[in-house]
């Protein structure tokens, strides 16, 4: 009767009106011109040039703001540096972290049938309220006399309470921040998982349980395998999160004590919006980020691709 | 142990494989309850030492950490609502979060439609160039954007935020209402254009109301990052008067001796609406999140 429907051809009928489609993403196609084409063009120009914000004119230098960055400049790239380890930290903790929890708490989740919905809830709420609010109690938590030393101290772990609290050393902070960073994460990988979880035939599992298979096995063989599509979504997610949350670390730490917890994001907004500003190294550090996440969605994307 | 017959065991002496494993079956059951509460614990912790923190004395939220372990003031709210001017900033950030979310529900869902059900040229480039922008960092065209926002006047106004965080909710949108609507059995287009309904009645009377587990995804999604915006109102509006509850709520932590119950309490008035919107709403969320996963 119909013809199957496929993604990007519609039935010929419908070409009656092409030029209605335009005007349907008219709206969105000028919003985007203008607060997004127009921003970025303007960002990637300034990426070869250097200006402090207030002279009247750009001086361009063509790629010397990139080569500063990568190493040529003494002056700003041991920071750049220091960054980068600690974006890299946060760029391998926080996807592993985060799929191991948020695979556990799924298959836990998905176990129990009472109280289900009141605990998805439950759980789902640090990644919908995250933003400044939660940061501060966090921040209130961590400090020298809050409750996270207060439980580690009751618990008689006073070896590992800090006495200036978690986001006061050297030691502690970027730790202290990735760990908020995989609390107001979890939820949404808890999410996915029991998504990809309930489409897993009942079957499938019950077989493996007739054969004998214990449920660890049962996970790690069958349950895991299946559940690839996701993992792999959950992955490009938490990178994204990892490699451009920079709002998180300036609300906890501002990148302190001494850049012990300054990431790349972070470095290009103090460049804009610190104390001593370079517009110029902003944007190209903007960009080099930029760079970074469209590559690793492009390798991403071909590894989904090639496992289908 | 809920069987009503004798037990094997009291019979033979010796547990019974069954009854063993029921016991197993048990504990695990105990251990898995358990495991659930304590995350049940983590994720809301937080918002206990909010409440905790809200209903303290600076004296006492000095020397206890811990939430609800001191007797109840709500001196520390009043006190609040006197340094901060709650209800202008609530006023403020909501005018943020609700206009925002307007733009976003009259410009993207007619995208996702276009993109998922009709025919016109270019279309995937310009689906390409829409989504690919989910790529490009957000602290990357901060700069351009205030400076833009200045350019074109809006700067102190609450538009100066309202068009780029719509801009930058339009990817995760677009994809959202695109898959929706491509779920739909293409038989109800099919049927409306024989109806004799134009394409724009199609997606007003049909189309926008069947995706409703999506608008209210995209709302919540959008409504709670809007909400929670700190860095553009900062640098775009120096008008206190215009102030959000986020950058209201810094004021309170530059003073030299920070009062951290009534930064708590602050806290705790931003977290309110959001997660009561959430919670009231939950339901078609997690399911509009689900599909968009699923499709």
């Amino acid at each position: 009767m119909f013809a199957p429907y496929r993604r990007w051809a519609a039935p010929r009928h419908l070409r009656r009106g092409q030029w209605v489609g335009l005007l349907f993403v008219a709206p969105a196609v000028i919003l985007f011109a203008v607060f997004g084409v127009y921003v970025v063009v303007y960002g990637f120009l300034l990426s070869f040039a250097r200006w402090n914000g207030f002279s009247p004119d750009w001086t361009w230098v063509g790629v010397e703001n990139y080569i500063a960055l990568l190493g040529g400049n003494p002056a700003v790239s041991p920071k750049v540096a220091q960054a980068t380890v600690n974006t890299l930290v946060g760029m391998l903790v926080l996807p592993i972290v985060v799929l191991v929890l948020g695979l556990a708490l799924a298959l836990l989740v998905n176990s129990v049938r009472r109280l289900r919905g009141l605990i998805r809830t439950v759980y789902f709420i640090p990644f919908v309220t995250t933003g400044i609010a939660v940061y501060y109690a966090w921040r209130f938590m961590y400090q020298p006399d809050g409750a996270v030393n207060a439980v580690l101290r009751a618990l008689g772990l006073h070896s590992l309470a800090p006495v200036d609290g978690f986001l006061g050393n050297t030691t502690t902070a970027l730790a202290a921040v990735i760990a908020v960073q995989v609390w107001s994460n979890v939820p949404i990988a808890m999410l996915l998982f029991l998504t990809g979880l309930q489409t897993i035939p009942d079957g499938v599992i019950e077989a493996a349980r007739v054969d004998g298979a214990s449920t660890v096995r049962t996970i790690w063989t069958i349950i895991v395998p299946l559940l690839n599509p996701v993992t792999a979504l959950v992955v490009v997610i938490m990178l994204r999160e990892a490699l451009q949350n920079y709002q998180l670390y300036l609300l906890m730490t501002n990148g302190g004590p001494v850049n012990a917890s300054n990431t790349l994001g972070l470095q290009s907004y103090s460049f804009a919006f610190g104390s001593i500003t370079d517009l110029g190294f902003s944007s190209a550090l903007g960009w080099l980020l930029a760079a970074v996440a469209i590559i690793l969605a492009i390798v991403n994307l071909r590894v989904l691709r090639s496992r289908q | 142990m809920t069987t009503t017959q004798l037990p094997h065991s009291i019979r033979s002496g010796k547990p019974s494989t069954a009854e063993r494993n029921a016991v197993k079956r048990a504990s695990l059951r105990v251990i898995i309850i358990v495991l659930l509460l304590i995350y049940a614990v983590v994720s809301v912790f937080p918002f206990f030492i909010m409440l905790g923190g809200a209903l303290k004395t600076n004296q006492q939220v000095l020397t206890n950490p811990f939430p609800f372990s001191s007797p109840p003031t709500i001196q520390t709210l009043i006190d609040t609502f006197e340094a901060l001017n709650v209800p202008l900033l609530l006023f403020n950030s909501a005018v943020i979060a609700v206009g925002s979310c307007l733009v976003i529900l009259i410009v993207f869902p007619l995208a996702g439609y276009a993109f998922a059900l009709l025919q016109f040229p270019l279309k995937r480039t310009l689906f390409a160039i829409l989504v690919g922008a989910l790529f490009v960092p957000g602290v990357t065209v901060l700069l351009p954007l205030v400076i833009l926002d200045q350019e074109l006047g809006l700067n102190g106004t609450p538009l100066a935020v309202i068009f780029p965080v719509a801009c930058g909710a339009g990817p995760i949108a677009i994809v959202l209402m695109r898959s929706y609507y491509a779920s739909v059995p293409y038989e109800v287009h099919e049927a409306a254009v024989l109806d004799g309904c134009s394409e724009i009645g199609i997606f007003w009377r049909v189309y926008f109301p069947l995706s409703r587990a999506a608008l209210v995804t995209i709302t919540i999604l959008n409504f709670v990052a809007a909400w929670n915006e700190y860095v553009l109102p900062t640098l775009t509006n120096d008008d206190p008067t215009k102030f959000p509850l986020p950058v209201g709520l810094q004021s309170l932590l530059s003073s030299n001796v920070v009062q951290w119950n009534q930064v708590m309490a602050a806290a705790l008035i931003i977290v309110i609406p959001i997660t009561v919107l959430f919670i009231g709403l939950q339901r078609f969320f997690i399911n509009g999140l689900q599909g968009s996963v699923k499709g």
